[in-house]
């Protein structure tokens, strides 16, 4: 069966598709603002006209694209392509600016393929398995997991713990505007039916990285550092040895990846937070996070790849999205009579293997397309920024209209932007608050959902074995290190007293 | 100044304005077809498929515009809002408990009606192991002891699923009030959080639920349509197990905003009614899992008046009614 569903894929056709979709998902990851769900659903009037498996192939091969290609701008610009980018863009970007810009983007272009390649390799294996992971997550589970999320904060904040809470609550203010997801009333919408549907994720994305940099640049065009372009041609110098170091973490961001990829509703942005966070965890030498090293990148890079192939499970095995990027990919499969479901590996086996293997592909020809796409992309380094910053603008602008359709998100990108720059100004780091608008909506709903499930008795949340899990857990990491602080503390007091 | 341009640039592409009122030949440019919705789901997946017709119908191209945010609330005030020109119209459903519930201030006479297009029964989803065999043992329990059961509204508590399920208990006799609806993320999410037993009743459409149904996670009681499913021929319908004669579950229709000529209206429900019988496009529907309904002009604005006055009644009895409103 695997040997057809291969020789379905050797077709020109297929492989054509393929290369096509390379291209346009490689260069829609890394224009800020260009998700890689709208590509897909821009895809979906031409797969009509395809066979069902150059189509799904393509479609699979344009989410694995864009979700590395993302990384580029974010080294090179420090402004996220994709919003799974933006845990480690600060990281990527000091190391470009150290001249390391061959190692960021070296070390993020393998892990991605390493990722991408576990998370095909679990989704082929381990489809089924995974897929009931999935269905043990109830509300309960789902709070302790965003609460597991929040922690991740601290792990992504560099500087002092407080501003990077700080940054957090903005974040999470930020995510609090719109429809209350519970009773639907609205907040802070000053009675404007335009702000009852909250504050777009990808405005706020760009005009905080994207935005603040622009007005940065236009308030002291002069000392605004400008990476070395030349440091670029070694892109693979150290490479290996940096990957040989790091295999446990890239192992363990893998792992994440696929994990959090497999559970509907937390995707490639939350996967690589906790990855980068965890890995700076058990770092040696947390201090030196932030300042342009590369082991935060690598697990993080590789965790958001994984995390497109855990996303495919509860689509192909149970219909259920993961996120907005799986969902059309749902509604490609339904469209070419794939039918997600158990029974779709019975009746549609080959097919769906074809898929698979598609997918398992596209994660090798990373490395290729990787190579020359950033060769490519490393030019823009060589670009005056008087001429680079109107076009980012440009980007900006047309990005927030295009994944909204409002002129409001043209003007929340903007604020956006000015609130990320008197951050930065005061040294609040702005991944924290990314991360506060991403999880605000899933703490809430489903802390409130829980509640009203259980008549307001708290004890819920303590009913399932799993919550119960991830409960402990995130506890631990809340009270475990302070209290080891305190041990200490009191050790290096004994002697004295 | 160059924003500036580029937004009243912006401004008028989304608003659909035409300097030139005059309307000689209608579709003389692009037509935006608003989805309040994003892509990928339902809505948009039926959105396209028509735009895709009414292009090759027209000559013009008919684009499709997501605007999905706020449980499309955002969406659905742009299509009130636009110019009545026929060059923005919309993709509809179930929208009455917007304003009832303070979200949004829309109406079905702030819309011309020009054809429904869809409508899928809602099915009453429980886990399989639920002690419940049939829709009759169901709503007994719930009957007996409301506030035990808790059932996933799918999207926000307002929507086509809850409104079926929470009409068709009240009708049994339910004190409906205190069942306890709790809104989400959509349907899948909520046969989710039904297969790992988060909540007890999930009701969505059919096809939605058919790969838990055929992994055996969960079963469907009831379909509320007037005859079963092709695709779903064991289960029963409403009326089979119940002596409820009810038709309830999702719609979606096209509409623009209120004052679109007569000859306009005309023309787009002549294109309608062709795409709308046109067996291709039939089985396009048929294989991504939607039904068909066909209602005109008129039999849609009596339809949604309708649908419009009872949902609001039992957004009244659910005690979902905002006080302002």
């Amino acid at each position: 069966m695997v040997i057809d569903a291969f020789m379905m894929l050797m077709t020109p056709t297929t492989l054509g598709v393929m290369v096509a979709c390379a291209i346009y998902g490689l260069v829609v990851g890394a224009i800020p603002g260009f998700s890689a769900a709208m590509a897909v659903a821009l895809m979906v009037p031409v797969s009509y006209f395809l066979d069902p498996v150059p189509a799904l192939a393509g479609v699979v091969t344009l989410c694995a694209m864009a979700i590395f290609s993302g990384d580029i701008p974010g080294a090179l610009l420090r402004i996220p392509g994709t919003p799974a980018s933006a845990a480690y863009v600060d990281e990527s970007y000091k190391m470009t600016c150290s001249g390391n810009a061959g190692l960021a983007l070296g070390t993020g272009l393998i892990c991605s393929s390493i990722g991408g390649i576990f998370g095909s390799i679990a989704l082929i294996l381990a489809a089924p398995t995974l897929g009931d992971l999935a269905l043990q997550f109830s509300s309960v589970e789902y709070f302790w997991l965003a609460c597991l999320g929040l922690t991740a904060a601290i792990g992504v904040s560099q500087g002092s713990a407080a501003k990077g809470v700080i940054s957090l609550c903005i974040g999470l203010l930020i995510a609090c505007v719109g429809l209350d997801p519970v009773s639907g009333q609205s907040r802070f919408t000053f009675e404007t039916s335009y702000l009852s549907g909250g504050l777009g994720f990808i405005p706020v994305l760009i005009g905080l990285f994207a935005m603040s940099e622009v007005f940065r640049f236009a308030l002291a065009p002069g000392d605004s550092d400008r990476p070395p372009i030349s440091k670029l041609n070694g892109l693979f110098r150290g490479v290996f040895g940096e990957i040989r170091r790091l295999w446990f973490q890239i192992l363990q961001g893998c792992g994440i990846g696929t994990l959090v990829g497999a559970i509907p509703g937390a995707g490639a942005d939350i996967a690589s937070y906790i990855a980068y966070a965890a890995t700076k965890k058990q770092s040696p030498h947390p201090e030196r996070f932030g300042t342009g090293i590369v082991d935060g990148v690598a697990s993080a890079s590789a965790s958001n790849n994984a995390s497109v192939g855990g996303a495919l499970v509860p689509a192909t095995v149970f219909g259920i999205p993961g996120d907005s990027l799986t969902a059309v990919i749902i509604g490609v499969l339904y469209m070419k009579g794939l039918n997600p479901g158990p029974t779709v590996f019975l009746t549609q086996g080959t097919l769906i293997t074809a898929v698979f293997l598609a997918f398992l592909l596209a994660n090798l020809l990373i490395l290729p397309f990787g190579i020359v796409a950033i060769r490519l992309f490393r030019h823009i380094l060589a670009v005056p920024r008087s001429v680079l910053m109107p076009l980012i603008v440009g980007a900006c602008i047309i990005g927030s209209f295009a994944v909204e359709n409002t002129v409001y998100a043209v003007v929340t990108m903007l604020i956006a932007g000015l609130i990320g720059f008197y951050m930065e100004e005061n040294g609040f780091p702005l991944a924290p608050a990314i991360l506060g608008v991403v999880l605000a909506p899933i703490v809430e709903e489903n802390f409130l959902n829980t509640l009203v499930k259980s008549n307001g008795d708290l004890m819920i949340f303590l009913s399932r074995p799993l919550a119960v899990g991830l409960a402990m857990i995130t506890l631990a990491i809340w009270v475990v290190p302070p209290l080891i602080r305190l041990v200490h503390y009191m050790k290096a007091r004994k002697p004295t007293a | 100044m160059r924003h500036q341009i580029a937004k009243a640039f912006l401004i008028t592409a989304v608003i659909g304005i035409t300097p030139l009122s005059a309307m000689a030949e209608w579709p003389e440019r692009p037509v935006t077809i608003v989805v309040p919705s994003g892509a990928g789901g339902g809505t948009d997946q039926t959105g396209r498929m028509l735009a895709e017709r009414l292009q090759a119908r027209f000559g013009q191209p008919f684009n499709v515009v997501n605007q999905g945010q706020g449980g499309g609330v955002v969406g659905i005030s742009s299509i009130k809002n636009a110019n009545p020109d026929g060059y923005t119209l919309g993709v509809i459903f179930n929208f009455a408990h917007y304003a009832t519930m303070g979200q949004s201030d829309v109406h079905v006479e702030d819309f011309t009606p020009i054809a429904q297009y869809n409508f899928d029964p809602a099915g009453f989803q429980v886990r399989s192991d639920s002690e419940w065999e049939n829709i009759d043992q169901a709503l007994e329990a719930i009957k007996d002891a409301p506030d035990d059961y808790v059932i996933a509204c799918g999207g926000g508590c307002g929507g086509s699923w809850p409104m079926a399920a929470a009409t068709m208990m009240n009708e049994y006799g339910v004190d409906v009030s205190q069942v306890r609806f709790i809104s989400g993320q959509g349907a899948a999410a909520a046969l989710q959080d039904l297969a790992a037993g988060g909540v007890d009743v999930v009701p969505s459409s059919l096809p939605e639920a058919g790969p838990l149904i055929e992994s055996g996670r969960i079963k469907a009681l009831a379909v509320m349509g007037k005859e079963r499913l092709e695709a779903f021929p064991d289960v029963p319908t409403l009326q089979e197990s119940t002596d409820m004669e009810l038709e309830l579950g999702a719609w979606r229709g096209l509409i623009a905003p209120a004052g679109l000529p007569d000859d306009i209206v005309a023309e787009l429900e002549n294109a309608m009614n062709e795409i709308v019988h046109d067996d291709e496009w039939r089985q396009q529907m048929q294989d991504r899992g939607f039904g068909v309904q066909w209602r005109d002009s008129e039999a849609f604005n009596e339809f949604m008046l309708d649908q419009q006055s009872s949902v609001r009644a039992i957004i009244e009895t659910l005690g979902l009614a905002s006080g302002n409103s």
